[in-house]
């Protein structure tokens, strides 16, 4: 019965009960989304790694390690030796490894060498191997496999010939335009870093260098080469950015940690990507919390506008309510007219924006992919999220509380008479 | 408020027995007065009201009409004395209780703006069978749902047709507003009728007839009446007329002394 009126006043005051589900939809979308892209990009992040046991770089930061060898956040700025990696390879708890060298770039995509057993090893989203959609593993020096991104981005095919520069960004500092590589292999996607990765044998990233002609009549190139000296062809005196190492068995890692860190004849970093990636979490959850504190606020404001909407019709209606009370309704009924409208509101707004959201991410997934690199998808609320509009709900309801209790003293005070 | 500086309370209701047998209605030393008014607006020793009687509460505004239909209404309820309605001692029940009461055997008719204005003509009759199953259940006794006998009432007071049920009730002339609120009044058949100034926005045509129907209606259901107006051309038409402001021209003893 009260639920019933409720919804016929709402409907008939539809204008300004309109314009607030809207104010507290768009609020809630924002901080549904908001939460959403915290929650799937972390799910991304934790996808990239699995599987791996440690990761192995130069002495430096775990952030940093963990961000430049997995996600392609930022670049080396030390080696490791070609021996060191040979030695902690070859312990018997080790059960394979997987060698990175960056620092190069194919038109701002990242070109990382490395060997075949990145295609046997490489694990993401738990348990998911490396799929092919063309071609097949490099297999000479100039041959490259290109993410699927790069490859959709670029329009690459098979047989395609590129030519792999210096540095990292969209000004690459001196093309190698001698040691053009050819596409051979092109990967399924993964929603991970490796779709916007380029990747050669460490034998072609070696070819690259080795013709150190350039640094003759180009200063900066020279610098670069000096600090990634990979003039010797040697292939035992090759540096790499750091490796992946995956275990026989995991309760190893700690003490393989320890012995890496240890490691006497070049000061390396190991780290457990699982931990350190929580480092990463405390230092991104402050922007989080300070995002997610702003999309709180606008629902406040949402509600502070139900709040100003239902106050202002207060007086207006306590004509109803005498009315209402003359037909026999109670006060407490008077009361949950009220706070049945508010929930109403919420209820509507928090649905409103939960579709919104949907509707949005649906829309927006192409162009969040390509420039953003989020992979937010689509769907029914997480726990998490559900939580949340639960929570809004019962703040519409809260936010109810004092017109409805303002009306409930009238209706006590007015008796039949309205007097204003 | 006047600057009357009378030492007796103002509003008095003059007292008359009425040997009728069955009483729907039963006052005993009243008094009510509104928060941060000292002076008490209604004041009444006794008063019974008999069933099917129709009464003539007459007094200018602000003579405690108004507050009198409350206290009847058991809206609110009185600082001292007890109301007795139908053998129910009023302020023995509880607020919620006094509400269920009220449901089941007032029906009220304001003034003015008596409609809500988001509800059909047809749910606003209805109204009171949503708040009482007494009144609901006895609107079925004579027709075969609530809305049917919704339908017959408004029939009965002119306002049956198919265009005037179809029409928000906000664009209803006040006559027919008012119509409606004796139809919603009437519905479920309760006891007691309480009209407060149901006329008074009416011309004299309008008022006349509105009166008529709303005299056959309550004799149909056998509702007692009680009705205020300032306007005393109507009283004749009463079984009996209260003065609510007997002392202002004709002072009484002090109610103390009369109960």
């Amino acid at each position: 019965m009260i639920l019933n009126l409720a919804l016929k006043s709402l409907r008939n005051r539809r204008f300004t009960a309109v314009l607030t589900v809207l104010s507290i939809a768009l609020a809630v979308a924002l901080l549904l989304g908001v939460e959403r892209i915290r929650e799937q990009s972390r799910e991304a992040f934790a996808r990239t790694i699995s599987g791996t046991d440690l990761i192995v770089g130069a002495r430096s930061s775990p952030m940093h390690l963990l961000l430049f060898s997995v996600f392609r956040i930022g670049n080396p700025n030390n080696n490791v030796r070609w021996d060191s990696y040979r030695e902690i390879a070859a312990r018997p708890e080790v059960a394979w490894t997987i060698p990175l060298s960056l620092g190069d770039s194919h038109r701002g995509y990242r070109v990382l060498g490395t060997t075949p057993d990145y295609f046997e090893h490489l694990r993401f989203a738990r348990e998911h191997k490396l799929a092919f959609a063309h071609g097949t593993r490099f297999e000479n020096a100039r041959d490259a496999v290109l993410g699927a991104e790069v490859a959709q981005a670029l329009g690459y095919g098979l047989g395609q010939p590129i030519v792999i520069a210096h540095g990292s960004g969209e000004m690459e500092s001196s093309l190698h335009k001698e040691h053009p590589f050819r596409v051979v292999g092109i990967l399924a996607p993964t929603g991970t870093p490796v779709d916007r990765t380029i990747h050669v044998p460490l034998e072609g990233i070696d070819l690259i260098h080795t013709g150190a002609d350039e640094a003759a009549h180009d200063p900066l190139a020279a610098a670069v080469q000096k600090m990634r000296p990979r003039q010797r062809s040697d292939p035992e005196a090759r540096p790499i950015s750091a490796f992946l190492l995956g275990l026989k068995t995991r309760g190893g890692a700690l003490s393989l940690q320890r012995v890496v860190n240890d490691h006497a004849r070049e000061a390396l970093t190991a780290i457990l990507p699982g931990v350190t990636l929580l480092e990463v979490w405390e230092v991104v959850g402050t922007a989080e919390r300070a995002l997610l504190a702003m999309s709180v606020l606008v629902v406040v404001v949402g509600l502070a506008g139900m709040l100003v909407a239902l106050l202002t019709s207060l007086a207006e209606r306590r004509r109803e309510m005498a009315v209402l009370r003359s037909v026999g309704a109670r006060p407490a009924q008077i009361f949950g007219l009220i706070l049945g409208e508010a929930t109403l509101l919420g209820v509507i707004g928090v649905a409103l924006g939960g579709i919104a959201l949907d509707v949005g991410v649906l829309l927006a997934r192409p162009w969040l992919q390509s420039h953003l690199g989020f992979f937010v998808e689509p769907g029914w609320p997480t726990p998490r999220e559900a939580g949340l509009m639960l929570s809004i709900v019962v703040a519409a309801g809260l936010v109810g509380v004092l017109p409805a209790y303002r009306i409930y003293r009238y209706s006590l005070a007015d008796g039949m008479t309205i007097r204003m | 408020m006047g600057g009357s500086s009378w030492p007796l309370a103002r509003t008095t209701v003059r007292v008359v027995v009425d040997a009728a047998s069955a009483i729907v209605v039963e006052l005993s030393g009243v008094v009510f007065s509104w928060p941060a008014v000292a002076r008490p607006v209604v004041n009444v020793a006794s008063l019974r009201i008999a069933r099917g009687e129709r009464v003539f509460l007459r007094g200018p505004s602000g003579s405690g009409k108004s507050t009198l239909l409350s206290l009847l209404a058991g809206v609110v309820t009185p600082q001292a004395g007890a109301i007795r309605m139908l053998g129910t001692d009023l302020g023995a029940l509880r607020g919620a209780a006094r509400d269920r009461f009220r449901a089941d055997h007032v029906g009220y008719i304001f003034q003015m703006f008596n409609l809500i204005p988001y509800l059909s003509v047809l749910e606003n009759v209805c109204l009171p069978c949503g708040f009482s199953a007494a009144r609901a259940a006895k609107a079925k006794r004579t027709a075969p749902d609530v809305r049917e006998e919704a339908r017959r009432l408004l029939d009965h007071l002119d306002m049956g047709s198919a265009e005037v049920l179809r029409r928000p009730v906000t664009e209803l002339s006040v006559g027919q507003q008012q119509r409606v609120a004796a139809a919603r009044a009437l519905m479920g058949a309760p006891d007691l009728v309480l009209a407060d100034e149901p006329t008074s926005a009416l011309d004299a045509d309008r008022r006349a007839a509105f009166l008529e129907l709303l005299f056959r209606e309550c004799e149909r259901a056998a509702a007692t009446l009680v009705f205020a107006s300032h306007d005393i051309s109507l009283a004749p038409r009463f079984d009996r007329t209260i003065d609510v402001s007997a002392s202002l021209h004709d002072p009484q003893p002090r109610p103390q002394e009369l109960a």
